[in-house]
């Protein structure tokens, strides 16, 4: 009640201020001084009491208008403010010995510092206690520039910077020599005296890490390259490490890291990649009971494995027109490595009477072709070649080489000629198991009549046989081109072998007798081609006035479906890299083709990107260009292995791809976990602050004189307190009662 | 006899032939076989009837090219010329000039894996022949004239290592060719290869060979058996495998 009588004043102490206007109070004052003379009146001496109420009312009038107001002032000073940076990057994550994480007694000493604020930072700082070590990238100076910035114009009485001393930024500088030092220029001018605990102890922590896995990002198949692992120890007497290297999985080899003086070693592999395509290469070393991260002793990157060229092996037995051909169409194609052997004498030749010595001839390296050399190629071709005369007590064993081969990925084409199939005496021996026809005909093993072979359904859309993209163009064509002239007889078709080309007459089991067939054995492929007048359909053509075309594009597609290439494969995944860094951006192409290459235009593309974190879905249409893109996770360090089926609209399957890639696994944070006390001691010199070494305690520095004041002001508007009106009102009828009882009126 | 490692070398493979025994050759009929075209542009260009037999029946017995030993006669715009990669030409006399037509098949015939032996029989280092030829190849290969071979050309190791070609005479002792790509398919001689080749029915050679006689023609003969292995085979005599093989027996420098 009396807070409102007198508007909120208290009147303890402050002063009086008047707010109302100069020229409002001199009009009031002159109103109230006229009102007054006019009152006053005769009989002075007897109405004192009128003439007195009248003149306080009329006062307190005046003092209404001036609008007076209480102001009363006072002041608080508060205690300064402490506020604490906590280290959260990976590093911090690391187990000291003893069992416990530098984190962990981060958070600790946070605790016992008692601060006003919290903090944390890796490659920027963020407000608020950290939940775990997570953070990439430490960046100290950074964090205290971005803390400077946040108190600008402001005292802080102390800064607790809490961290293991491990900088990613740009704290430390190093020299031409090598030498590191603290880059003074980088730190900020702080808002209060700064005090630097160390985290991690001052003993290094026991660890074993692969710092880099060194290798072009390609390599080309069959020719030798070098793969380098760097490896780094600390805290640990090892003198070498064994570094084992898997490729997809399987290991290829395993070599000894020497450690040096600085705890430095590396380990060389020498690799000879026998595949094309993409393969993810992993070196790793042993996990040790005390290893601090153990996660950082192994690392990933893929390596893309390229054919520079095609590698054929062409043995005939005997030079013919049809050789010739080949032999030419494989010559002149720059992406042909061609090695041929053609048998040029046999031992009916020798009758000739001609010495060896004027004879160009060199001995055929059948063993060291069929054995050896085997793996070396990308495509064997046995075009009229009779085994027996060279193989000799060896057969079994070269020709189960052969087999091998292909089982393994490599790709055999027989082709046909009074010493192929059967007439070579192929029957029951391993070559047999693998052609795509079968063998063992009894009789005559060769018909020599003339022939147009004709195109089958499946050899319609084969890409062996898809001459031009047309389906009936391709058919015209192949009914175009010259007959052949005879053909081996075999016992048909392989089960699981496709007849491209069939003999229009003769039939073997109830089906045409193939005379074009192909299969796909293991990882292999073969291909059986029974006559040997494919030659035919390039120089037959020339005389028509066209060109060889028909001829090179049947022989192009042939090899290119042998070898298998995966980029010509009918689906292929496009990567602009190999090996990205976590958070990179990566769009994968998927290329979709038909039989005849041409491009598919409305393919549906499902599949998946398979990681450490799991699979993600991918699904879309492929444009007019037969192409479509998408983005794929990098977030996570490791291989991710990328998985395509592309779709036709009828739903049948136009092929099947996969690719891999890596997310560099290499993890910065940690690279190089021993504590850095140094680092942290010269950060507390160079900003005028103090150190406190790990495991020790000792306050922060604080500065007192950044006790903030505080001021308190209060303003009480006595012109509008009730009281005052109260007053002046009684005053001003008091003045009234006293004349009217005088017998004024 | 110690054999030499050369000899042994190559004896081993020949062992591994006889092993094969003698087997007579299928082939799928005379169609894929080998044989000769002869070009006939005039009465002169058939002059050496039984050169081209003789040839073929030397290579079959020589080497593993399985030959139907015969020679047809063609002109040049016939297209049955494409039945038959191997082609010659001789002559003594100058060539009519061949008709657009006939020039182009031939340009195509050559360009597309045909090849062509033209063989001057004159003997005459000047011979109207000769200046025709080279008109005809001027005329057909503008951009690409005819160039000596090197001695370490692959048609002088194609089966026999030749140490200069000579036919019925040793005038040039030297081969001329056109280069299409890494293949000469059109090779000539002035020294009357077909000369040294050529017989009577009853198998005697019809013409002497000076100044070298019998060896000169010894020669000619593998000569013109290199000419068809060189055409079956191209350059396959200067692969890596064999050049290295060569150098280190001895027998190419």
């Amino acid at each position: 009640m009396i807070e409102w009588l007198t508007a909120g004043g208290t009147f303890g102490g402050g002063e009086l201020v008047y707010t109302g206007g100069p020229v409002v109070i001199g009009i009031a004052a002159i109103g109230a001084l006229l009102v007054f003379a006019f009152a006053v009146g005769p009989g002075l001496r007897r109405r004192i009491p009128e003439f007195g109420a009248l003149g306080l009312g009329l006062g307190l009038v005046v003092l209404v208008v001036a609008r007076p107001v209480w102001l009363a002032e006072s002041e608080r000073v508060e205690p300064g403010r402490l506020v604490v940076l906590i280290d959260a990057s990976r590093s911090m994550a690391v187990a000291e010995p003893g069992g416990s994480t530098r984190f962990d007694a981060a958070l600790a000493l946070a605790e016992r510092i008692e601060p006003t604020e919290v903090f944390h930072f890796g490659g920027e700082l963020r407000a608020g206690a950290p939940l775990g070590a997570t953070l990439d990238g430490t960046d100290i100076a950074g964090a205290l520039q971005a803390l400077s910035r946040r108190y600008a114009g402001e005292e802080l009485a102390g800064i607790a910077l809490i961290s293991d001393g491990i900088d990613r930024g740009g704290l430390i500088r190093v020299d031409p020599a090598g030498a590191r030092s603290l880059d003074p220029s980088v730190l900020p001018a702080l808002p209060g005296p700064l005090t630097v605990y160390a985290a991690g102890s001052a003993r290094d922590v026991a660890d074993v890490s692969i710092t880099h896995v060194v290798s072009g990002s390609f390599a080309f198949l069959r020719s030798p390259f070098q793969l380098e692992v760097l490896v780094e120890r600390s805290g640990m007497a090892a003198e070498a490490v064994p570094v084992t290297l898997t490729r997809n999985g399987q290991t290829v080899g395993t070599s000894t890291a020497t450690f040096d003086e600085a705890g430095r070693g590396r380990a060389v592999f020498k690799l000879s990649p026998d595949a094309p395509g993409r393969f993810v290469y992993e070196a790793s070393v042993p996990v040790a009971a005390d290893d601090a991260v153990p996660s950082n002793n192994r690392m990933s990157r893929v390596v893309r494995v390229v054919r520079d060229r095609v590698r054929v092996l062409q043995v005939c037995g005997s030079p013919s027109l049809d050789q010739k051909f080949l032999r030419l169409f494989l010559k002149e194609d720059p992406g042909v490595d061609l090695v041929s052997f053609f048998i040029l004498r046999t031992q009916a030749d020798l009758r000739s009477g001609f010495m060896p010595d004027e004879i160009s001839l060199i001995e055929f390296p059948y063993r060291r072709l069929f054995s050896d050399d085997l793996p070396t190629f990308d495509l064997v071709i046995l075009q009229n070649f009779d085994y027996e005369a060279f193989f000799e007590r060896d057969s079994a064993r070269l020709l189960g080489n052969i087999a091998d081969y292909v089982r393994a990925g490599g790709a055999l084409a027989m082709i046909g000629g009074d010493r192929s199939f059967d007439l070579g005496k192929y029957g029951g021996t391993p070559v047999a198991d693998v052609l795509p026809v079968t063998l063992g005909v009894s009789g005559a093993a060769v018909d020599e009549a003339a022939f147009a072979p004709v195109l089958t359904e499946a050899g319609a859309r084969h890409p062996v046989t898809r001459l031009v993209a047309e389906l009936s163009e391709n058919a015209a064509l192949w009914q175009r081109l010259p007959s052949m002239h005879g053909t081996n007889l075999t016992g048909g078709a392989a089960s699981d072998a496709g007849v491209l080309l069939s003999h229009p007459s003769q039939r073997q089991g109830g089906a045409a007798l193939p005379v074009l067939a192909v299969r796909q054995v293991g990882l292999g492929r073969t291909l059986a081609l029974t006559v040997d007048s494919s030659w035919r359909w390039s120089f037959s053509e020339a005389a028509l006035g066209g060109g060889n075309q028909a001829y090179l594009r049947f022989w192009k597609s042939a090899m290119r479906w042998l070898v298998g290439d995966p980029d010509d494969q009918a689906v292929v995944i496009e990567l602009p890299r190999e090996n990205v860094e976590p958070g990179e951006s990566l769009q994968v192409t998927v290329r979709v083709r038909d039989a005849g290459f041409a491009a598919v235009p409305g393919a549906t593309v499902v599949g998946s990107v398979s990681g450490p974190d799991g699979e993600v879905p991918l699904s879309g249409l492929t444009g007019a260009d037969g192409h479509v893109g998408f983005g794929v996770p990098t977030a996570t360090r490791g291989a991710h292995r990328v998985k395509i089926r592309a779709l036709a609209a009828d739903r049948s399957e136009l092929g099947s791809a996969e690719t891999v890639y890596a997310v560099f696994t290499r993890d910065p944070e940690l690279d190089r976990i021993s504590a850095d006390a140094e680092t942290l001691r010269a950060l507390a010199d160079a900003t005028g602050g103090a150190f406190v070494p790990g495991g020790t305690w000792s306050p922060p520095l604080r500065k007192e004189a950044a006790g903030r004041v505080v001021t308190d002001r209060r303003e009480s508007a006595l012109w509008s307190a009730p009281l005052l009106a109260l007053v002046a009102a009684s005053l001003l009828s008091l003045s009234w009662w006293f004349r009217r009882r005088a017998g004024q009126r | 006899m110690k054999l030499s490692p050369t000899r042994r070398g190559f004896m081993g493979a020949a062992a591994a032939f006889a092993l094969a025994g003698c087997r007579s050759a299928h082939a799928f009929g005379p169609p894929t076989r080998v044989d000769v075209a002869e070009l006939q542009l005039s009465r002169g260009t058939l002059s050496r009837p039984n050169a081209w037999s003789r040839l073929l029946l030397e290579t079959v017995q020589t080497t593993s090219v399985e030959c139907t030993p015969r020679a047809v006669q063609l002109e040049p715009d016939d297209p049955e010329l494409f039945a038959h990669p191997f082609a010659v030409l001789v002559g003594n006399a100058e060539l009519p000039a061949l008709k657009p037509a006939a020039r182009e098949q031939l340009v195509r015939y050559l360009s597309y894996g045909g090849f062509l032996f033209v063989d001057d029989t004159s003997g005459d280092p000047d011979s109207p022949f000769d200046r025709s030829v080279r008109s005809l190849i001027q005329q057909c290969f503008p951009t690409r004239p005819l160039t000596v071979l090197s001695a370490e050309h692959s048609v002088y190791r194609s089966f026999f290592l030749l140490r200069e070609p000579v036919g019925r005479v040793a005038l040039h002792r030297r081969l001329e060719g056109v280069a299409l790509g890494s293949m000469h398919p059109l090779l000539y001689s002035q020294d009357d290869v077909s000369g040294a080749l050529d017989r009577r029915e009853d198998g005697l050679d019809l013409h002497a060979c000076v100044p070298g006689g019998e060896r000169q023609r010894r020669e000619a003969v593998k000569l013109a058996i290199n000419l068809i292995m060189y055409a079956l085979t191209s350059n396959y005599k200067h692969d890596q495998a064999h050049v290295r093989q060569l150098m280190q027996e001895g027998r190419l420098e």
